[in-house]
């Protein structure tokens, strides 16, 4: 494959990413139906060895960036970005095995989760997934995640940074619990919290080091403290 | 005016005499923190708020083998569960570190379908989807018994009830946790990420399965002809756009739900859309449903995106507003001053020329007793001129 073919197919797959184009099969988007989609354009490069970074780099990152730039300006909706992130996943099953033998570095570790007694996931899960799409090792522990699974989780990745999400004014006590036990076992842990109820004003109140009005505020965070 | 006289005012986008104000839901576990645990009658009557009887009442068939559930207990709004043997519904306990846990299965001669709800003390959630497989969809449309309203039940609880305030019931849902909205209620059955993405995998399923459900709340509406209800509930949250787009909404959304107002209609009932989350760029596609109340314009500060001023200019001259208060941030922690603003705020942004009820946007879990008094204490101060001005 011929630079010039390199960069098209990198930017097809942004496209694909972008429209939520995962795989030759997908429906959606309509004008795409029957193309290749990101699965099938990120084989493609690794085939002609395009350098894994370069695909993340290049392809994906650019992406999920343009798709979180529209929902940040209000021009898509949450299913739209759902849709860019299940791309993106058809792509990473390609990438993960390039993580773990370390030829992508990965800019760090984010940890996320719903707090305990809160089970609302596609907040929390739009989140992890853009973050990822940023360049991020993201590890997804669920929903309803007690306080002593994150801290279990940030000793055994030292660096990594935390996201809690709650969407119950119920559940938001919760997230002050977590909060409190992170930075008493693990001080050094950036924590970001976030969700429906939840305001600057509380993060503040209950120790957090950010609040994230949406996905991008949280890669935004990350990429000041902890990001490369 | 009396309470009822107020709301309906209100709801007929009229200039009552002043701005009706209410609550939202009142949940069973806030009540029973304030001294004397009242009733929901009695909550309405200690604040001096317009009151709301929620009330669900339906009538099994004993033709059609239909009969009221013995094994079920029906919580606060919930109506006693009808079942068939072809629709019997088990409940059994299972053991769990945190939460009340609580395996449903229904079985059904061709399949048994199981969901898990789990609560605490305040909420109940699912853990546990009830449609795992797409053909779960055709044992619920085969199985699952009609529903018709018990008119007479409502009727004499709307004459005892009588001008304290309004009567309202809700579409009902599936039989375990349902919902009023044909989307709401898929959304709970599959899981809305999962109900989300299959619009776009195979939306001809998901047609199908909103067809279902809709097919029963048709039944149960038609029934409500004669019933003196002043309300009834439809909607849910899953259909804001702060979960899906307007695309969405108007195809998968919108015919279902519009076919059950238009059906209500013509029972003579009116219907309030709920549709807590996002609601702006929603809000011609929901007109065009035609409701006769929309809430509960849910502000930013609570995950929301109401402007309740654009909204009144948008489509105050078409539906009826209910809504708009950050029961968050105004009902604990502040000054009741703070409280009065925000009861302000709301009526001179939306109670222009009537056709809006002050309420909390949705449920609310605590709240300060000098602040409710606030609430309700400066919405009665908010009175409308003769002429009719806000």
């Amino acid at each position: 494959m011929e630079e010039r073919e390199i960069a098209e197919t990198l930017e097809r797959l942004a496209e694909c990413v972008e429209r939520g184009k995962a795989d030759a099969s997908s429906l959606h988007p309509v004008d795409l139906r029957g193309r290749d989609g990101a699965e099938e354009l990120t084989r493609l490069l690794l085939e002609a060895g395009v350098p894994p970074a370069r695909i993340l780099d290049e392809g994906l990152i650019p992406g999920m960036g343009r798709i979180g730039e529209k929902f940040r300006e209000k021009q898509v909706f949450v299913p739209d970005v759902l849709l860019a992130a299940r791309a993106m996943h058809a792509a990473m099953n390609h990438l993960r095995p390039f993580f773990r033998s370390r030829a992508i570095v990965t800019r760090g570790t984010f940890i996320i989760g719903t707090v305990f007694g809160d089970l609302h996931d596609i907040g929390k899960k739009l989140v992890a997934m853009v973050v990822e799409g940023s360049g991020w090792d993201v590890v997804d522990l669920g929903v309803n995640v007690e306080p002593e699974r994150f801290v279990a989780e940030v000793r055994s990745r030292p660096g990594a940074v935390v996201g809690l999400s709650a969407l119950l004014t119920t559940t938001m006590p919760n997230m002050r619990t977590t909060v409190a036990v992170l930075k008493e076992t693990t001080p050094c842990t950036p924590v970001i919290v976030g969700g429906a109820p939840v305001t600057p004003e509380f993060a503040a109140t209950i120790g957090a080091d950010a609040y994230g009005a949406d996905p991008y505020a949280a890669v935004e965070f990350l990429h000041r403290v902890g990001g490369s | 005016m009396t309470s009822r006289q107020r709301l309906l005012c209100a709801l007929e986008r009229r200039v009552p005499d002043r701005l009706p104000v209410t609550t939202h839901h009142l949940m069973p576990s806030f009540l029973e923190t304030l001294p004397g645990k009242p009733t929901p009658l009695e909550f309405f009557d200690r604040f001096g708020l317009d009151a709301v009887c929620w009330l669900n009442v339906n009538a099994p068939d004993p033709g059609c083998g239909q009969y009221f559930d013995p094994d079920h207990t029906p919580g606060e709004y919930e109506a006693r569960r009808i079942v068939t043997e072809c629709w019997r519904i088990e409940a059994e306990d299972v053991p769990d570190r945190w939460y009340r846990t609580v395996r449903y299965a229904i079985h059904t001669p061709r399949a048994t379908l199981t969901t898990v709800l789990q609560s605490d003390a305040y909420t109940t959630w699912v853990a546990e989807r009830l449609v795992k497989n797409k053909s779960d969809i055709d044992v619920i449309a085969e199985y699952m018994p009609p529903l018709v309203c018990d008119v007479e039940a409502v009727n004499r609880r709307a004459a005892s009830f009588g001008e304290r305030g309004i009567v309202r019931g809700t579409v009902p849902g599936f039989d375990v946790y349902g919902q009023p909205g044909c989307w709401q209620d898929a959304a709970v059955l599959v899981g809305i990420e999962r109900l989300i993405l299959s619009v776009y995998d195979d939306p001809d399923w998901v047609r199908r399965l909103l067809a279902v459900l809709e097919k029963r709340k048709r039944t149960w509406v038609s029934s409500l002809a004669g019933a003196r209800y002043d309300l009834i509930e439809l909607g849910g949250g899953d259909a804001s756009s702060t979960v899906i787009s307007p695309g969405i909404f108007e195809e998968f959304v919108a015919p279902y739900d519009a076919s059950l107002i238009e059906e209500a209609h013509k029972a003579g009932m009116r219907v309030v859309y709920h549709i807590c989350g996002g609601i702006m760029p929603l809000l011609d596609l929901l007109v065009a449903m035609k409701p006769d109340a929309l809430e509960t314009f849910t502000p930013s500060a609570m995950g929301g995106d109401a402007d309740l001023g654009a909204a009144k200019k948008k489509i105050g001259g078409a539906v009826c507003m209910i809504g708009g208060f950050d029961q968050v941030h105004f009902f604990t922690g502040v000054d009741p001053e703070r409280t009065r603003a925000e009861v302000r705020r709301c009526f001179e942004e939306a109670g222009e020329g009537g056709g809006y009820i002050l309420a909390p946007s949705d449920h609310f879990f605590e709240a300060e007793i000098p602040l409710l008094e606030a609430y309700a204490d400066e919405a009665r101060a908010c009175v409308y001129h003769p002429a009719g001005e806000g």
